[in-house]
């Protein structure tokens, strides 16, 4: 039993089709409007038929006026740090603290390189990301004085600019999998953001995975509970029989959503579907619910 | 006076930024700028992106991102394929709204009074007056006198092309012409396989709009022009870039003539999967070619090897009447009494000759099909190819299958045998199909019966959002009798070189040698197969192509992207050529329309 005590969130997972525009915005408009926390874009810069994720999320959050806009997970090797700092905060500073930063490492370096980008191995990526996350913090530190100077093996900075201020502390969420990106997880970021689909064994990899986690917090004179659990989960319906994690009745998914979350933590849940009419039903009916029962058995054990 | 606001990022509360840029729009300003800040914080393509979400009519003008030559290792330097993807993404969030600057704006003082603003709108570009607050731009509006927006806001017009005169469109056109600027524009300026980025696409609805798209055609000689009816050419260039197109897409009226001769009135924008679904419940069909989205035009003037040819003959062989608009602007009628020569040269080399505005095909009455879709693993590609030929020569007209495949590996290649056999009987269906699965190991099939609509269903429905080809289609058309071996051994070879993504064989026969070599413009009468492959590069495809011509006695130019007047000879061999370029200098003497496979007036030496 692993619950970390993190307030629940609920998003979605919006496809940014380029061809779609307008009902990509529309979208996330619902989202807002169904109460949801978070909506959220993947960003496949190389993918010729998706939106510029960067561009998407400054444009959804000045068209929502609560949720929280998130890529998921940032590509990091097409977004070099201090770029993707400085716009993360811009964003965040327009939206009055409606931004968090869901970062990966990278994958598809083929894609990558076709962009101009550089290809590095799984190994290489890892210690880049660790190195990006250095300075996204560095450019948002406004409170030491002059430019930011690091010299990384993978990134080099003399002197950016700092800020702006986030409106407020920023989430690192990263996605991650193998021992080494968990490690930095557990060292450096702010959430963990996987999904499903990508998880060995699905849930039962929750407690070994949260554990690798916990271990590199500890390691660093972290509490575990500073950082926070998410996850992406697709398929999902609202079927009227229960077929699996997200698949069956609303209450059934409350249910699920309290008991993954008390048991192993999962605090932020993120659907795949591009279905206005599941996202609504999602923020009115399975959140409130979700949130409920999580209450109760949390006063229950206190 | 295009009047705007340019936001001093350096000065602006951010938490200000949306109710400053809806203020500017609400008070009929037509562009917020985002101006260059040097002490600004706030990161300029962020804000620029904010504003546009935060407004729904007025112009965004962005700053013309430094392309500073950085390393992936600079972690301060954006890469610049994404800050160029970043534009066009903003373009499709914001159709039509985004003007790129800086010098696509004048800037004014920020106490400028009307006059001195007025003073320095010289020509098209918005004057821009520096504000950092809502009070700002409340003291600007109120400085002016009221503004009603006009239509087209300063950075649509700031997209126009040069050499275009937009200000000219004839009324009737201007509803629905689309501008470089305008929100529909991403959805018409690309076709299927190429990209395009035309000066203005003009959208004509009946015939007497067509002859005006034609009449202001032809006061821009200078610029191209090209006709499209669906967007799924190859050697018609239905987009160009800087030019003029005249898209079709509206004339899809699809009618029932007369019930009893089976005769069906077709717009050139219909695509054939339209034209499929709409005869189905009548028990017919009209063959076209084996995708639905192909458009109606395009196919029925140029010919149309489809997977019911063998049984009905070409698309071509179907038309009884077309109606079009001639480069002069005159409507006229051709059919086998009417304008003959006329009716004889648009089936076959229809784009040289007017505009169709309607055509009057006769359908057969065609039962359920079987639909087979097969594929084949074979290790030795040449002898495929030759078992393929010979079984698709000795195949009953009621059978069609066509050969497709995307290069190969040594030793293994993967075949698609697709087609239809026209017979309702799964008996019949299985003992014309069995021989073409045996061509190989069956690693793929799926046979199913179903009205000829269903084999066309698959085609996706383009809507508003258009067609996102891109770049240039490089495409080689043969056509020959049989598969002789040697056609084999080469065709392997091509196959192997790596420089073909995309290689056809189309079976023909049947019904479309039925009808005589000078019938039509389309002379290649005997032809059994049609060849076409398709790479990315055109010396690289013309290099391994080169061995197959002695194979080839003509081409069938749809599938043909080369504009090489050498080619015109090898689509219509004499004496159709000479016929054609008679009636060229008849119909068409000025050589308005030349989008595809341009019949010139002057032989060329081969």
């Amino acid at each position: 039993m692993t619950d970390y005590g993190h307030n629940l969130l609920f998003g979605t997972f919006v496809t940014p089709s380029a061809q779609q525009a307008q009902q990509v915005v529309e979208l996330a408009v619902t989202a807002d409007r169904a109460g949801l926390d978070l909506v959220t874009f993947q960003d496949h810069p190389y993918q010729p038929s998706f939106l510029d994720t960067a561009t998407l999320l400054a444009f959804a959050a000045a068209r929502t006026q609560r949720v929280h806009v998130v890529p998921n997970v940032a590509n990091l090797p097409l977004r070099p740090p201090a770029v993707l700092a400085r716009a993360a905060a811009s964003i965040d500073v327009l939206s009055g603290g409606r931004f968090e930063l869901g970062l990966g490492a990278g994958a598809f370096w083929d894609g990558v390189a076709a962009m101009g980008g550089r290809r590095l191995t799984p190994g290489q990526a890892v210690d880049a990301l660790r190195e990006g996350i250095e300075i996204i913090r560095d450019v948002w530190d406004t409170d030491e004085r002059g430019g930011v100077h690091r010299r990384g093996e993978y990134y080099t900075v003399d002197g950016a600019r700092r800020g702006p201020r986030p409106a407020h502390d920023i989430g690192i969420w990263v996605g991650a999998y193998k021992p080494r990106m968990l490690g930095v997880v557990g060292a450096l970021a702010d959430g963990w953001l996987p999904s499903l689909g990508y998880l060995p064994r699905g849930i039962d990899s929750l407690p070994e995975l949260n554990a690798r986690i916990d271990d590199a917090a500890q390691a660093e004179g972290r509490d575990p509970r500073a950082v926070r659990r998410l996850l992406n989960v697709m398929p999902v319906d609202f079927g009227s029989s229960t077929r699996g994690l997200l698949q069956g009745p609303a209450k059934v998914w409350a249910e699920q959503i309290a008991q993954v979350a008390l048991e192993h933590g999962i605090t932020g849940w993120i659907v795949g579907g591009d279905d206005a009419a599941q996202a609504e039903r999602f923020g009115q009916e399975v959140a409130p619910a979700a949130r409920e029962l999580v209450a109760a058995e949390r006063a229950r054990q206190a | 006076m295009n009047l705007g606001v340019a936001l001093d990022l350096a000065r602006l509360d951010p938490g200000d930024a949306s109710a400053v840029a809806r203020l500017a729009e609400a008070g009929g300003l037509d562009l917020v700028a985002i101006a260059a800040a040097p002490g600004a914080q706030l990161d300029p393509w962020s804000a620029a992106v904010w504003v546009a979400g935060a407004t729904t009519r007025v112009a965004v003008g962005v700053a013309q991102g430094e392309a500073r030559p950085g390393s992936p290792a600079d972690a301060d330097v954006a890469n610049p394929a994404v800050v160029a993807k970043a534009r066009e993404s903003l373009d499709a969030l914001a159709p039509g709204r985004v003007l790129v600057g800086p010098d696509a704006w004048r800037t004014a003082p920020a106490d400028a009074t009307y006059e001195e603003l007025e003073a320095l709108a010289v020509d098209d570009r918005p004057v821009v007056v520096p504000v950092a607050s809502v009070d700002d731009v409340r003291a600007l509006v109120a400085r002016v006198p009221a503004r009603t927006p006009s239509r087209r806001s300063a950075a649509a017009l700031a997209r126009r092309v040069p050499g275009i005169a937009y200000d000219e469109v004839p009324a009737s056109l201007v509803e629905h012409a689309i501008e470089p600027g305008d929100p529909g524009y991403r959805g018409v300026r690309s076709t299927y396989l190429r990209g395009g980025a035309p000066g203005l696409v003009l959208r004509p609805g009946t015939p007497d709009e067509v002859a005006d798209a034609l009449a202001f055609a032809r006061r821009h000689r200078d610029v191209p022009l090209g006709i499209r009816s669906a967007g799924h050419g190859i050697s018609g260039r239905s987009t160009n870039h800087g030019g003029i197109v005249i898209d079709l897409r509206r004339m899809n009226r699809i009618e029932v003539l007369d019930e009893e001769r089976r005769l069906v009135r077709v717009g050139p924008g219909a695509t054939w999967k339209q034209v499929a679904n709409a005869l189905d419940p009548y028990g017919w069909a009209i063959g076209s070619g084996d995708y639905g989205g192909v458009g109606v035009g395009g196919l029925a003037t140029a010919g149309g090897i489809g997977l019911l040819s063998r049984n009905q003959g070409l698309t071509i062989d179907r038309v009884r009447a077309v109606e079009l608009v001639l480069a002069d602007g005159s409507q006229v009628r051709a059919s086998a009494q009417e304008n003959p020569e006329l009716f004889w040269a648009v089936r076959g080399a229809g784009a040289n000759f007017g505009v169709a505005t309607a055509f009057e095909l006769e359908a057969a009455p065609v039962g359920l099909v079987g639909w087979a879709q097969l594929a084949v693993v074979v290790p030795d590609l040449a002898q495929a190819l030759v078992a393929y030929g010979r079984i698709a020569a000795e195949a009953p007209r009621d059978t069609t299958m066509f050969l497709m495949t995307g290069g190969a590996r040594p030793g293994q290649a993967v075949l698609q045998l697709y087609g239809i056999v026209d017979d309702p009987d799964p008996d019949v269906v299985i003992e014309r199909l069995t021989p073409f699965a045996e061509i190989g190991r069956l690693v793929q099939q799926r046979v199913v019966l179903t009205p000829y609509a269903g084999a066309l269903a698959s085609a996706a429905d383009v809507g508003s959002d258009g067609h996102q080809g891109s770049g240039e289609p490089v495409s080689r058309s043969g056509l020959v009798d049989a598969v002789t071996p040697q056609l084999a051994a080469d065709t392997a070879r091509l196959l192997h070189s790596g420089e073909v993504y995309f290689f056809q064989l189309r079976h023909m026969g049947g019904a479309i040698r039925d009808v005589p070599a000078d019938a039509t413009a389309f002379a290649h009468r005997d032809a059994l197969f049609s060849v076409a492959a398709m790479g990315s590069d055109d010396d690289a495809l013309d290099a391994v192509w080169e061995p197959l011509r002695r194979h080839f006695d003509g081409l069938y130019l749809s599938f043909e992207s080369s504009t090489d007047p050498r080619r015109l000879a090898e689509a219509f061999p004499e004496p159709t050529l000479a016929r054609l370029r008679d009636l060229k200098r008849r119909y068409d003497p000025d050589g308005l329309l030349v989008d595809n496979f341009p019949l010139t007036l002057e032989e060329v030496s081969r």
